[in-house]
């Protein structure tokens, strides 16, 4: 039965392999793999084979751990993993739930296999993952030094005795379900056993050990010293000892320490595997609900709609009464908005606004007149913005990107294209110029209140980019809706997504696409700027032109975002939805 | 009401619709039927406006679905096989947002009475995700009826409604052609087609290859008197002439 399983692993894995290379043959899967086998050999592969980073941005001597923090850094790792494996028995309260695929729920669950036989095949299936992941962590490590099969084989050992460890640690509390020990009980217990246990190694840290001296806070290296002390010594030793010794391979600072060390770590891995196999719990009706949430999950997700994948939807209301006549495109923000409002609630902006302002209020009550707080102010509100148009685009995706897999519905509605391509980008434009305000408002009230000697400067430049955010975040929206339609299986949004390095590299082109784009666009709106900037500067100084030479820059950024709203109706109007990823 | 000449469309190589023509009246029913690949979605498709014809017109109560969509959109309901919602609003808010789209003023009774009749009454405030497949299907319907369309395309229309509810939806199907719809219906359930069509239009790669009642489709293509069954004339008029018949399927008793 086993070699069925493995036969059905191993073919799934060639078929997605060779797939993958198929697709090479199309020019944008191609691209893609080009630019990310590129950016993946310079940020991770050129340092598998090669000398460590000193992160000067040039090769340099290995960092490596020096071999007095070597101890100290097994020891944290031992910890780390204990509080990771600590979690797995306080958090969780499901029952033991593998989780398959639909698929293999649907031949394997009525075929004749045991229960074994299925813990088994999930086992092997995790390898595929596991693997993956210890390359990946071995690429990121090996930057920092040491030997790449050592850190290979010890992130292996580490990752997989976890996930057995996780496995176990499930079907041990489905146990306890089953003997009638509740979830609360067991956190109960647990926690009963970890304060009982901290107590005991403060106890005897306090008794044994010296106490803290100002000479172990002097500076980093005594406190790591102090804190090795603690680590290495007495029931904490003790407590965290079978977590050094599946650590201590991947700190084995050469060949023969690490095989010393592998027999230990190698014998808790298989007193793990005796532990999960021997285990006789019945996973398979919370697998077969597992499978389906995993499925619903993967097409949320494949679908560009990252709010249902996370959790439950809950009915919302509406941002504003939609009337059922007037303009069209108001419908589409309507809609939009209700689902932004999964994520963003009217109820959060109310609670963000509120704790700024208490913030402010407590903070600010004895400062007034201060240049150098207005200046903070004005240099946080900077930053604020510059991450809105940064990420807004990136975060607030109730588009095209959403909408894309209903295509065809919103092609039947009679509409024109100018219409719907303005009505689906009206969201995500409302919000980000919602916090853009939002922000300047504030900034500007704590300008003035603070009076500060640039307040003037301050309030010109608000008020120009009050004017000018909202042309400029219809811009910045428009460019990736139109790369969705122009090219739709490029984007990431539909249920067939591709996956691996050539879809990093796809990310990546349009990355830099959009980023032209916008350039090329602000190219007239910066001359324009400067073309009534400098003029007025002559006769009304430096500060009274900004709001004016904004306002010519704003009219140029929004004739080119009106024009972009057309032209995007116009691609929308052409697109194939025969073409679209998603069904 | 439905007027399609010529009609072509091709992806690529691949002609998908070949060259098709027929006309619609107001009131009539008509089922479109074809083996599987024959060019029904696509035909549907073009009839809706949703992808572009290669060649040839569809003109929708008079309007041409290329040129003037927006008029001609007004007209019509396309309900696919598969209800496709908005997983974020709930019932009546499809009904509320379809209703601006529309621009139907008085949505609010006519929704009220379409979701008693589908006995989605008491749903209002569900979501999608909180639906069971036929009631998906359901609240895609009332919105599709909600602007009270003259044309109206259906895909598989049947898919995933319990028996009750097929029965509403032929009722509804023939009320609404009753009250004076062109509708077309693409169906595999040649069962429903031959209960609730008046017509019925065969395609067989992207080709029409009947055109007609059933009685003149039965006589076309039938060969003794008896031979009625529309299975029988639907696989008569669909393999190719070197291709045996399927064997009929005996009870397990008869084997």
């Amino acid at each position: 039965m086993i070699a069925a399983l493995f036969y059905l692993q191993y073919q799934s894995f060639r078929n997605r392999l060779v797939s993958r290379f198929k697709r090479l043959r199309q020019p944008k899967y191609l691209f893609g793999a080009i630019v990310g086998g590129i950016y993946f050999y310079f940020y991770f592969f050129r340092y598998l084979f090669h000398q460590g980073y000193a992160g000067s941005g040039r090769h340099a001597a290995a960092v490596t751990i020096p071999p007095e923090y070597l101890v100290l850094a097994e020891s944290l790792a031992a910890l780390a993993l204990f509080v990771i494996v600590l979690l797995a028995w306080i958090f969780p309260h499901e029952r033991a739930a593998l989780t398959f695929t639909e698929a293999e729920v649907a031949f394997l669950f009525p075929a004749p296999v045991t229960r074994r036989s299925l813990i088994h095949f999930k086992l092997i299936r995790s390898q595929l993952r596991i693997l993956f992941s210890a390359l990946l962590l071995t690429f990121f490590s090996r930057r920092f030094g040491g030997d790449v099969w050592i850190h290979a084989l010890g992130w292996w050992l580490i990752l997989s005795t976890l996930n057995l460890h996780f496995l176990g640690s499930s079907f041990a509390r489905t146990l306890l379900l089953d003997h009638g020990i509740s979830n609360r009980l067991r956190r109960l217990l647990v926690f009963a056993l970890v304060i009982s246990l901290a107590a005991f190694v403060w106890l005897w840290a306090k008794n044994t050990l010296p106490a803290m001296t100002s000479a172990d806070r002097a500076d980093f290296s005594s406190i790591l010293k102090y804190a090795q002390q603690v680590l290495t010594a007495g029931p904490a030793l003790y407590l965290l000892y079978p977590f050094h010794l599946l650590v201590r391979p991947f700190f084995a600072p050469d060949a023969a320490a690490f095989l010393s060390a592998l027999a230990p770590a190698l014998l808790l891995f298989l007193l793990h595997y005796i532990w999960v196999v021997g285990s006789d719990v019945a996973f398979e009706e919370a697998s077969v609900e597992a499978s389906q949430k995993l499925a619903t999950r993967i097409a949320a997700v494949r679908a560009g709609n990252w709010q249902a994948a996370g959790k439950k939807q809950k009915a919302r209301h509406a941002w504003f009464r939609l009337a059922p006549t007037g303009p069209l495109p108001a419908a589409l923000l309507w809609k939009n908005l209700i689902g932004v409002g999964q994520v963003f609630s009217p109820r959060l902006w109310i609670v963000f606004i509120s704790i700024i302002v208490v913030v402010l209020a407590v903070g600010l009550k004895n400062v007034r007149h201060d240049q150098n707080f207005s200046s903070l102010a004005a240099i946080l509100v900077a930053v604020a913005l510059g991450y809105s148009l940064l990420l807004g685009p990136q975060l607030l995706r109730l588009d095209f990107r959403h909408d894309l897999p209903r295509a065809d519905i919103l092609k039947t509605f009679p509409m024109r294209g100018w219409q719907i391509a303005l009505g689906e980008i009206l969201a995500p434009v409302t919000m980000m110029i919602a916090f853009q305000w939002l922000m300047l408002l504030i900034g500007s009230g704590l300008v003035l209140y603070l009076s500060g000697k640039q307040t003037v400067l301050f309030l010109a430049i608000a008020a120009g980019a009050a004017m000018l955010l909202p042309a400029l975040d219809f811009l910045l929206l428009l460019i990736p809706n139109a790369a969705v339609l122009l090219f739709p299986s490029w984007i990431q949004a539909g249920k067939d997504s591709p996956r691996g390095i050539e879809a990093t590299g796809q990310r990546l082109i349009f990355a830099l696409g959009q980023m032209l784009a916008l350039v090329l666009a602000l190219v007239p709106a910066a001359l324009a700027f400067a073309a009534v900037y400098f003029p007025l500067k002559l006769a009304l100084g430096p500060v009274a032109p900004v709001p004016f030479a904004s306002l010519a820059a704003t009219v140029v950024v929004a004739v080119e975002a009106g024009f972009g709203v057309m032209l995007l109706g116009k691609l929308f109007e052409r697109f194939d939805v025969t073409e679209e990823p998603a069904s | 009401m439905i007027q399609v000449e010529g009609l072509t469309k091709l992806y690529g190589e691949f002609t998908a619709v070949n060259d098709l023509s027929f006309s619609i009246q107001p009131g009539e029913v008509v089922g479109l039927v074809g083996p599987n690949g024959a060019g029904k979605t696509t035909t549907l498709r073009c009839l809706a406006g949703i992808i572009p014809p290669t060649r040839g017109t569809v003109r929708v109560g008079g309007h041409n679905i290329v040129r003037d969509a927006i008029a001609a959109k007004k007209q019509l309901a396309f309900f696919t096989d598969e209800p496709r919602l908005f997983d974020y609003l709930t019932v009546w808010q499809h009904l509320n947002f379809v209703a601006r789209i529309y621009q139907v003023a008085d949505y609010e009774k006519i929704g009220a009475t379409l979701l008693e009749e589908l006995e989605l009454a008491n749903k209002k405030e569900s979501l999608p995700g909180e639906l069971s497949r036929g009631m998906k299907q359901k609240l895609a319907i009332a919105c599709g009826l909600l602007h009270s369309p003259k044309v109206i395309y259906f895909d598989e229309p049947l898919t995933g409604l319990d028996p009750l509810g097929i029965r509403r939806m032929k009722d509804s199907i023939l009320k609404r052609a009753r009250c004076g719809a062109a509708i077309i219906i693409s169906s595999h359930l040649l069962h429903l087609v031959e209960e609730i069509c008046s017509r019925l239009l065969i395609l067989k790669n992207g080709r029409k290859i009947a055109d007609g009642t059933l009685a003149e489709i039965t006589r076309k293509f039938s060969e003794q008197p008896g031979d009625t069954s529309l299975e029988e004339i639907f696989f008569r008029a669909t393999s190719e002439s070197s291709t045996p018949l399927p064997p009929p399927v005996l009870p397990l008793e008869s084997k």
